[in-house]
């Protein structure tokens, strides 16, 4: 994507990566993972910062990347859903939403994931009407969302049982 | 049809795949992000265009002034109305209005512009940013013109005709379907009941928009589009209507399509402007749908009014339905235009002989409608479901019994409702007597309407229905004018590794199609599930469809699957009897061997098999190399879906406030091949429907006639947080006029919610006397209808 702007140069750490590169001052963050870096699992569904498509992982935190520029990248430690598991395998979550049926067309996918892995760095173990609030960032027009509250609880009732036992141990 | 002919062809006969649900085939590649949606794909040397779009509901166009634009760096391409006439036809109509006029639909506004949103100009740059910023330097010298944007008000006398050429008024078609004599039936019973219900205008929502990337090779004179759609044939056959080209010039692709819910069925202007920008320029050209066009430019759904009546004798038997509705369908007629089947459904799961229904067509100052999830169904069911239950009020009777009284019975069916549509068999008693169960209708019914500790009170609605699934043949459809055809076809073809490639024209857009299709393929051939592979969505590969709406896929396409599958297994084990020197008929194909019945130490694996065939050799005399199959299968008949929904709701009467604390909904859709994806299927439609009874809505401000809320901040989607518990449960009656007796399922869950809901909040305040007929429900809106029904029983 070619913008007529400024550019500036960013160091970033996207999925492990170190990228120094200079972008477009005017470029959003969503399109820059997305046309520059090649990421296209993060998806872009209003630029509003509303329907959480575009949701990543900056520095543990999720966050909607329509609403940051990419030049705000600059030092920063990023995941997409391509680095949530190696290549051409499956995360343990990742698993629990295919068992669940937690999606149906998969556009939303990405950004769902992106805040149930965050839910794992939560101290205990949230119930299902935190695990919806948790999630009303991102929205879902597909599943009626029963499905993808199904699969991060499953998931964070194991993460948080094997916690506990790794604990006493 | 025998069912019996396609017993598991594996030797573990217990363990059928049709039934099972097995994990999906698309989650692997979505959940790692890897979906190939339309703005994921790129094209050397890409450039990007963006539409500069009409403001007005209405306007004439004096003048463009596009020097500036043009001399912008980094423009590469400007198109205006002046110029679409000249390169394009108009955009063809899927499914027309019968007996309405086509309106002349041309990519780009020319001359005068119909409602807000309309493309007018369309830019290629080098980049998205720089077309917008062209975009915003071209100066569109507009002259406003008087609009009609209510619905209910266009076809007033000093409303302006949107096409005064070809139409006296901006009434584009009316039809009626009628049985028996249910004026006179109406006027001789002892009840009436009657009103009018409008239902909201609302977006689809896809949270992928739509876009189109066009690849042209002028040499090759060929076309390459991948799009976001449904339906790639048949936006293959209307883009070579429109460039004028043949069709063996185009290929169509939709890989991963971000949710579709009806809205997504044919070409839209912009795909259009795209090829034609490819082909003048000779390099691609990529459009990526923002959310401020989507709400503008991508067809909206649902906005009617109904004039329904019901008239019942004392014991509440319903002798006549009476339905005048009106469609507002917008400023054209879109692909598939104004939703038809609130003519088919209207009578419900109820028998009633004598019935007529009168569909109006509108035209008015706003985004064409389009199909959206029901299709009609959600639209009629909210006015007859809340009609039945003033009915019963008003004789006394419970909503339940009343039901009861009227519903067909297995053995009225089949039924011919007015519109000519049969009912296929089922049993629609058992639905309803488990909703009512399951909230203990009878004991709520006979208990007070006293608040609660909260204040508020509890009430309960019904909400019955039957969803029409799937296209009663070619003939049919050729009756009403659609110019499609009623069948889907599959290409299986073994492949040397061992496995099956499976080619459908149907896109993959979350129904779970991919899996299903391999399920029944697994299920026919007896090959594993995992080693079959499908390839969606691509014209250049898959045979002629019709694609995937009206919740008809299974039902066409179980036919196709199963006859190929049986086709390449006589084929494979007639090779491998040869080459075992036994009878084929001793034979049994599974999974990865082809063996003996009745000694498993004998047998050939399927690779080996598969591989004869492909090469020819070793394969019996006067036997064609190859192996595969190409089957189109018409289904015969349409078949009904059918179901109760009862909701629980807690009114506050002070303020209109309300919650829904259970819903549960009873349905049938016949075998289910994957029970998990029927649940999905059921689950998202049910939020959809609830989304559209409780909140949204797209408002257009009456004096400007501007869309208010077009945007992801105005607009309420449903959050997890938004969603009632739902208790699902089911009947499985399975269909005598399908495939394994499948019946469809993608669109039922939109279908009761809002009159469920409706007549739980007039249960609650049955002591007040409330009425409701206007969607959507809000604590508001409640709030006045108990302020009218004060101040009527005050009066």
């Amino acid at each position: 994507m070619t913008l007529s702007t400024n550019t500036i140069e960013i160091s970033v750490e996207i999925n492990g990566e170190t990228y120094v590169e200079s972008v477009p001052v005017r470029m959003h963050a969503a399109d820059y993972l997305r046309h520059i870096r090649g990421l296209t699992g993060t998806h872009v569904g209003c630029e509003q910062g509303i329907c959480g498509m575009c949701t990543v992982e900056i520095d543990g935190v999720p966050v909607k990347s329509c609403l940051m520029l990419a030049v705000q990248l600059d030092g920063a430690s990023v995941r997409t859903v391509e680095g949530m598991s190696p290549a051409g395998t499956l995360s343990d979550l990742q698993i629990a939403f295919s068992e669940k049926h937690a999606l149906q067309c998969g556009f939303c996918t990405p950004g769902f994931l992106m805040v149930a892995r965050a839910l794992e760095t939560r101290k205990t173990m949230p119930s299902r009407d935190e695990i919806a609030e948790e999630i009303s960032g991102v929205i879902c027009r597909c599943t009626g969302y029963d499905g993808i509250i199904n699969a991060i609880e499953t998931h964070l009732e194991q993460h948080f049982s094997h916690m506990e036992r790794a604990g006493k141990r | 049809m025998n069912f019996s002919a396609i017993k598991p062809a594996s030797g573990r006969a217990s363990t059928s795949m049709i039934g099972a649900s097995v994990r999906r085939k698309e989650d692997a590649r979505l959940l790692q992000g890897g979906g190939l949606f339309v703005d994921d794909a790129h094209a050397a040397n890409c450039a990007e265009m963006a539409v500069l779009r009409c403001p007005f509901p209405h306007a004439r166009i004096l003048g463009i002034d596009k020097a500036a634009a043009a001399a912008l760096p980094g423009v590469l391409h400007i198109l205006t109305g002046d110029d679409i006439e000249a390169i394009s036809e108009p955009l063809t109509v899927l499914r027309p209005v019968p007996g309405a006029p086509d309106l002349p639909y041309y990519a780009l506004a020319r001359g005068r512009a119909l409602h807000e949103g309309q493309a007018v100009v369309s830019i290629v740059a080098i980049s998205r940013a720089v077309a917008e910023d062209a975009c915003d330097l071209v100066q569109v010298d507009y002259e406003p013109l008087p609009h009609a944007t209510d619905m209910t008000r266009v076809l007033e006398p000093d409303a302006p005709v949107l096409h005064p050429e070809l139409l006296g008024s901006n009434l584009l078609a009316s039809r009626e379907d009628r049985a028996g004599d249910p004026e006179a039936r109406r006027d001789a019973a002892a009840h009436r009941v009657s009103d009018r219900f409008h239902i909201n205008r609302v977006a689809p929502l896809s949270m992928e928009m739509r876009g189109a990337l066009a690849e042209w090779r002028g040499a090759a004179q060929r076309l390459d589009l991948r799009v976001s759609t449904q339906t790639p044939h048949l936006v293959r056959k209307q883009l070579a209507e429109s460039l004028r080209l043949d069709e063996g010039a185009i290929r169509v692709v939709a890989t991963d399509v971000g949710g579709g819910y009806g809205m997504k069925l044919g070409l839209f202007p912009e795909e259009l402007l795209a090829a034609l920008h490819a082909m003048a320029l000779g390099r691609p050209v990529k459009w990526a749908e923002d959310r401020m066009e989507y709400f503008r430019a991508s067809t909206h759904g649902r906005e009617s009014f109904h004039d329904m009546t019901i008239a019942a004798e004392s014991d509440g038997q319903i002798v006549a339905i009476l339905n005048e509705y009106t469609n507002d369908i917008g400023a054209w007629n879109s692909p598939f235009g104004s939703s038809q089947l609130s003519s088919v459904t209207f009578t419900g799961p109820y028998k009633v002989a004598d019935a007529a229904v009168r569909r109006n067509v509108v035209l008015s100052n706003k985004t064409p409608i389009g199909a959206y999830r029901g299709y009609g169904q959600p639209e009629v069911n909210f006015a007859r479901e809340v009609l039945v239950d003033r009915l019963a009020r008003n004789l006394g009777l419970s909503p339940l019994e009343i039901r009861r009284r009227n519903m067909l019975r297995p053995e009225d069916l089949p039924w011919t409702v007015p519109s000519g549509a049969v009912y296929d068999n089922g049993n629609y008693l058992r639905p309803l007597e488990m909703a009512a169960e399951a909230v203990d209708f009878d004991a709520h019914w006979r208990s007070d309407r006293t608040p609660r500790a909260d204040g508020r009170i509890v009430g309960i609605g019904l909400s019955s229905f039957v969803e029409r699934t799937g296209y009663a043949s070619a003939r049919f459809l050729a009756s009403r004018g659609s110019r499609f055809g009623a069948h889907e076809s599959v290409t299986l073809r073994a492949n040397r590794s061992g496995g099956i490639d499976l080619y459908t024209g149907v896109s993959t857009f979350g129904q779970g199609s991919e899996t299903a299709f391999a399920q029944i393929c697994a299920e026919v051939t007896g090959i594993s599930y995992d080693r079959i592979h499908v390839h969606a969505g691509d014209t250049g590969n898959s045979p002629l469809n019709t694609g995937a709406f009206a919740s008809r896929t299974l039902i066409a396409a179980a036919g196709a699957l199963r006859a190929a599958g049986l086709a390449l297994r006589e084929k494979a084990q007639l090779i491998a009897a040869v080459a075992l020197d036994v009878s084929a008929d001793r034979l049994v194909m599974a999974e990865d061997m082809v063996r003996l019945r009745d000694d498993a130490s004998v047998g050939i694996s399927v690779a080996d098999v598969f591989n004869r065939a492909i090469t020819g050799q070793g394969i019996p005399e006067g036997v064609d190399p190859g192996l595969e199959a190409t089957v189109h299968f018409e289904p015969t008949d349409a078949s009904f879906s059918f179901g109760t929904a009862a909701a629980v709701v807690a009114v506050d009467p002070e303020t209109g406030e309300f919650a829904v604390e259970r819903f549960v909904f009873v349905h049938d859709c016949g075998v289910p091949v994957n029970p998990m994806l029927v649940e999905g299927q059921v689950r998202g439609a049910l939020a959809q429907g609830m989304g559209a009874a409780l909140a949204e809505e797209l408002r257009y401000d009456a004096e400007t006639g501007q869309l208010v809320n077009g945007s992801m901040m105005d607009y309420f989607a449903p959050l997890a947080t938004d969603i009632p518990p739902i208790e699902l449960m089911h009947t499985q009656t399975p269909s005598d006029v399908t495939t394994f007796g499948v019946r469809g399922v993608g669109e039922v869950g939109t279908i009761p919610p809002a009159a469920a809901v409706a007549n739980a909040i007039c249960d609650a305040l049955r002591d007040h006397g409330v009425t409701l007929s206007r969607l959507p429900l809000t604590p508001e809106s409640v709030w006045q209808a108990i302020r009218i029904a004060h101040s009527k029983g005050a009066a």
